[in-house]
């Protein structure tokens, strides 16, 4: 057998016996799922919402009959994705810098090189792990969303929001491979895996949470609880009129999200799930094109994370000794 | 870690300023263009906000830097003795585990005043700057009303780093579990009360509860559990922003009840717990 | 006359600016057991890890059974087996797993007929499937012999072998040792701090004091040479006193 495979398979091995791990998943998956749980409650209030005011306009004599809430089944992931995208990345990081970190602590890097094996193996093999672990989780987490999405949602889904769903699935594994190579390269360089850890656990923090949470506070919407607009019952039309005179405002905003990696994985997620409005019902193809961008430099930074890894996991950098 | 955090927790407290101000200075001209093109008649809900109102983002950076700083220093804090074994040593000795893992978290407890004092003297004067004139003497109270507040906050994060660096057999484990702790309190909780998306957590406008009946009694029973959004609501409060309603004794009672049982917990920690070996 | 199974050059590696070893000269025949002696620090590690190719040496050179450790590495790999000092294996694999994940880096396809034999010439059966985590120091250092040999290699390095372990356990390791070299003409290389060692097995010695080599002779010369000496700690301490040449 392949010395890759060889390595591939081990680490597999491995990873499916370490409970911590096992838990982890497990809590990414039922986080997911209350939140497919909290989003169909969610839309359920609404509704009740809604028939009460429907109710209080027919006693006042009244006869317009408001639009009712409808339900976009695939909105109801929104939680779900973004969970995905904070609490997976940092999943993914931990299981990166796992796997290099247990065989430094272990010293059995030392008996791999002393057998006949290729520079890239060590490498290969361990990303080829984590491929197939990320999709197997990948995987697991979408069927158990759309369990949820049927059971408890109550949805009718379309073969079309399968292809949605499924599409979403891919880039969400992308996502999740990047942060795993980009922490095991930087645990595997660094002297000490947990100095790798820690500067993983930094890049996170400002790569997932603070810059997108920069650009989401200097939403003039979000200004106020409930939303700007909203207190000041400014319908939707309108609020993009008005909008459209700050565009330099939020060019600058719409810069820094973009500079969080992040935004590339939740865009054409939000997109394609049609939470983002401007892109809900749209067909699939012409969401996939109009998002091509954010999918490419996303498939970009994966490349670059494999490469990184498979350039910082070699012999040398992984037999430094701690000190 | 420590330094690394330290370092993007000051910058962050230093930009949130400039990002306030620069966020209410745009959001300011969206309400007069709207007011002029006669679709509202609202008032301006940003007429009378405090210059306070610009230091606003630093609740956020507190409970996203500041918490993990907290849960680093406390990790290492006691991961290190066992790791030196020199609690081993120290337990040999006529010495309480309480009165040792005290003097330990009042030493960090310090650090961390510290570390606040120091984002104050930021705040204030970055705000003053902005402003372009010192803060009221009420003012400045205010600010250090909040940065007492982030202390308090801060605390039961600190003492959960140290518990797990005393429970676990790992030193990742140690640092990790108490991270994921605080993702489920800062999303997991909070998002089962009110139905707000997770993302939007991180905004430092607490969370309005979804009006279900399902979620106000999830608000009900989780809402006391939400050590975040109390934050925020106390934070707001005391920062004077009129637009959070919401009582912040509550909040205040909330945050005491956490670090009095977090306390607790971590006095109460058994002589032979703290001898237990790293696997590593 | 025997053949040399390792043969060193000036061999020198340097970490930085630390030279840990300094122009090793060194030959040993097939079929002996080399015991390389020296204080923690001396060097020992860095010039086994030079020999089974895990660092590239910064000078010299040195050949396995003809084979050089640079431009035939994979070959070299093939050739040899190693025990690095105090390796843990994986605690989540059992035994056989463990193995077989050796095995097969080493290239053997279907390697258990080859374990089940190595278990047995180890005294190490019953035990395939259970976890390395619940292992004892003893046992594992047997699953590093026997990782070692699976491959039937020529020339075996062991760094430290006995370290750590109980009396008991020193005793069946010299054994084994001992029983590889007699049944299957297996070189070994060893290095020990611990006398004791190099005298119930050993057939050479060398000495590394501060990453050169003070002395190297077979043990009956060293012996004879030393008649005054009551034990090989008191020539060992008198080769160290020496005063440099
Ligand atoms: N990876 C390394 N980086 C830097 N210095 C090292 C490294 N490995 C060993 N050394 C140094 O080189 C010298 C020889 O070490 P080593 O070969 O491990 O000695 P021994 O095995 O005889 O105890 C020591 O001074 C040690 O501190
Ligand atoms: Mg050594």
């Amino acid at each position: 057998m392949n010395s890759l495979l060889v390595i591939a398979r081990r680490e597999l091995t491995d990873l499916k016996r370490t409970r911590f791990y096992l838990i982890l998943f497990g809590f990414l998956a039922v986080v997911m799922i209350l939140s497919v749980i909290v989003a169909s409650f969610d839309f359920r209030a609404k509704i009740g919402d809604y028939n009460l005011y429907l109710d209080t306009l027919r006693r006042s004599g009244s006869t317009e009959t408001p639009p009712a809430p409808q339900l976009f089944p695939l909105q109801l992931l929104r939680g779900s994705i973004e969970y995905l995208e904070l609490i997976g990345a940092l999943f993914a990081i931990i299981i990166g810098y796992g796997t290099v970190a247990k065989e430094k602590q272990h010293g059995t890097l030392h008996l791999i090189f002393t057998r006949p094996v290729s520079r890239f193996t060590v490498a290969g093999g361990k990303v080829l792990a984590f491929a197939v672990a990320w999709a197997v989780v990948t995987a697991g987490v979408f069927v158990a969303m759309i369990a949820a999405l049927l059971v408890i949602g109550n949805a009718p889904l379309q073969l079309i929001d399968f292809e949605r769903l499924a599409l979403t699935a891919i880039i969400a594994w992308l996502y999740l491979m990047l942060w795993s190579c980009v922490a095991m390269g930087l645990a595997a360089r660094a002297r000490r895996a947990s100095t790798g850890l820690i500067v993983a656990l930094v890049a996170w923090l400002v790569v997932v949470l603070i810059i997108p949470q920069i650009g989401d506070t200097m939403d003039p919407d979000n200004q106020v609880p409930g939303g700007l607009f909203k207190s000041l019952a400014v319908a939707k039309p309108d609020e993009k009129a008005v909008m459209a005179n700050f565009a330099g405002f939020d060019d600058i905003r719409n810069g820094l999200e973009v500079s969080s990696i992040t935004k590339h994985f939740e865009r054409p997620a939000f997109a394609l799930l049609g939470i983002k409005d401007q892109y809900n019902q749209q067909p699939v193809g012409d969401v996939w094109a109009s998002m091509l961008p954010y999918t490419i430099t996303l498939t970009l930074a994966f490349m670059g994370a494999v490469g990184f890894t498979a350039l910082a996991t070699t012999k040398r950098a992984l037999l430094r000794r701690e000190s | 870690m420590p330094q690394v955090l330290l370092a993007v927790f000051v910058g962050m407290v230093t930009a949130s300023s400039v990002i306030g101000w620069l966020t209410n200075q745009v959001v300011t001209s969206v309400y007069d263009r709207t007011f002029a093109a006669g679709l509202t008649t609202q008032p301006n809900p940003f007429s009378a906000v405090s210059p306070l109102y610009y230091a606003k983002n630093t609740v956020i950076y507190i409970i996203l830097i500041g918490a993990l700083l907290a849960i680093v220093l406390g990790v290492q804090s006691t991961i290190r003795d066992r790791k030196a074994h020199t609690f081993d040593l120290v337990l040999s000795r006529p010495v309480r585990p309480a009165s040792y893992l005290g003097a330990k978290l009042a030493g960090l407890l310090c650090w961390v005043a510290g570390i606040l004092a120091l984002s104050a003297l930021i705040s204030w004067t970055s705000i003053s700057a902005i402003v372009g004139s010192v803060l009221s003497p009420g003012d400045t109270a205010r600010l250090l009303g909040f940065y007492a507040l982030a202390w308090l906050f801060l605390l039961p994060f600190i003492i959960l780093g140290m518990l797990t660096g005393v429970y676990s057999r790992r030193e990742t484990t140690a640092l990790l579990v108490p991270i994921v702790i605080w993702s489920v309190v800062t999303f997991v909780v909070p998002q089962l009360g009110t139905a707000a998306h997770p993302v939007s957590l991180l905004n430092p406008v607490p969370a309005i509860a979804s009006q279900g009946g399902v979620f106000q009694l999830a608000n009900l029973v989780l809402g006391p559990l939400s050590l975040t959004e109390h934050f925020k609501q106390a934070s707001a409060f005391v920062l004077g922003d009129t637009a959070t309603t919401g009582s912040p004794l509550l909040s205040l009672v909330v945050m005491v009840a956490f670090a009095g049982c977090m306390l607790v917990v971590l006095l109460t920690t058994q002589r032979d717990r703290m001898r237990s070996p790293l696997d590593e | 006359m025997n053949d040399t199974a390792i043969k060193t050059t000036e061999l020198s590696h340097s970490y930085g600016p630390k030279a840990a070893l300094k122009g090793l000269n060194l030959s040993v025949g097939e079929g002996e057991i080399f015991g390389l002696l020296g204080h923690n620090g001396a060097g020992k590690t860095t010039a086994v890890s030079l020999l089974t190719t895990l660092i590239p040496p910064t000078e010299g050179t040195a050949t396995i059974l003809g084979l050089d450790i640079h431009a035939d590495a994979d070959e070299v790999r093939r050739t040899i087996g190693y025990l690095p000092e105090n390796v843990q294996f994986y605690g989540n694999l059992t035994l056989l797993e463990n193995l077989r994940f050796f095995a097969r880096l080493s290239g053997l396809d279907k390697p258990d007929a080859r374990i089940r034999e190595v278990l047995e010439f180890l005294d190490f059966t019953g035990h395939e499937s259970e976890r390395l985590s619940t292992f004892s120091k003893g046992m594992r250092q047997r699953v590093g012999i026997a990782q070692s040999i699976l491959h039937n290699p020529k020339v075996l390095f062991l760094d430290e072998p006995t370290s750590g372990l109980d009396p008991q356990g020193v005793r069946n390791l010299r054994e084994i040792i001992l029983n590889l070299n007699r049944h299957f003409g297996m070189t070994i290389f060893m290095n020990t701090h611990l006398l004791a060692e190099v005298t119930q097995t050993c057939t050479s010695i060398g000495v590394l004091r501060e990453g050169e080599l003070v002395y190297q002779d077979s043990l009956a010369a060293t012996l004879t040479a030393f008649p005054d000496e009551a034990s090989l700690e008191d020539i060992y301490l008198h080769i160290e006193a020496r005063p440099e040449r």
